[in-house]
């Protein structure tokens, strides 16, 4: 089975948690077994929406987990980015994995989405969605859905 | 292994230069305020934990105080530049990291 690792930023932006658990769904109708790595905080949020684990299964603290990361551990790593340091762990995370990488980039601010576009872009090769988004998902949604019907035609999922 | 969150809540041993800051604004006050720096690649591992960052990341080394500074990123609190001291053997191990020419 193809393993994906989903890896979740600070939760204050509202889009993030909603966007986690339907990045979850969609991957494992793909047939992903599916890894979150968040802080505790961004974990109680999933936890707290999807009680019985129905989406979040697999979960993993940020910080302890990179240690034990190695290039190949996952097929597929798709990063939530809204702040600086979510851009940091998701260049690190990429640079270690080596894998096939969706960044979601979302800030309702249009200067700061773009220098964490230009982050990524400069720093990876992952694939990005992105959008001015904060507390309405759909325009992220529709995008990671372009980006999944994409990257599914030329074979990259 | 060596724990920075451990080590900065039990030592008075270190001193935080900038804190709550982007990557770039640390990476600043490292080349800034180091006699050398070593740049290494994201992840790399530091002391035994791996560096959270935007390569190449600049890590400070005061071989006089024996000391290194780096960048030190938390998901909530952005990244912090931290100077603590360490062996001098830990300092060649770092050297070997670099990934600019000298």
């Amino acid at each position: 089975m193809k393993k994906a690792l989903i890896l979740l930023g600070c939760p204050e932006s509202p889009s993030q948690t909603p966007m986690a658990v339907y990045v979850t769904y969609r991957l494992k109708n793909m047939g992903y077994e599916v890894t979150t790595a968040s802080t505790p905080s961004a974990m109680k949020l999933l936890e707290v929406g999807d009680p019985e684990g129905h989406y979040i299964e697999k979960k993993i603290d940020i910080d302890s987990c990179i240690d034990k990361l190695e290039s190949g551990s996952y097929d597929l790593l798709v990063g939530f980015i809204h702040k600086d340091a979510a851009a940091s762990y998701f260049v690190t995370f990429y640079s270690i994995l080596n894998t096939t990488s969706i960044a979601i980039i979302f800030e309702k601010d249009p200067e700061k989405l773009e220098e964490f576009e230009n982050i990524v872009s400069e720093s990876t090769d992952a694939n990005i969605v992105s959008a001015r988004a904060y507390h309405n998902p759909t325009p992220l949604r529709v995008r990671f859905d372009k980006m999944i019907k994409k990257l599914g035609v030329t074979n990259k999922l | 292994m060596f724990c920075l969150e451990t080590y900065l809540q039990e030592s008075e041993d270190y001193d935080i230069l900038i804190s709550r800051a982007g990557f770039k604004d640390c990476a600043r006050v490292i080349e800034e305020n180091a006699p050398e720096i070593i740049y290494v690649n994201a992840g790399e591992k530091i002391l035994g934990a791996r560096i959270i960052g935007i390569p190449p990341v600049p890590i400070g080394i005061n071989e006089e105080k024996s000391t290194i500074l780096f960048p030190y990123t938390k998901p909530c609190y952005g990244t912090a530049v931290v100077e603590i001291p360490v062996p001098q053997e830990e300092i060649v191990k770092i050297r070997d990291l670099n990934i600019k020419g000298c």
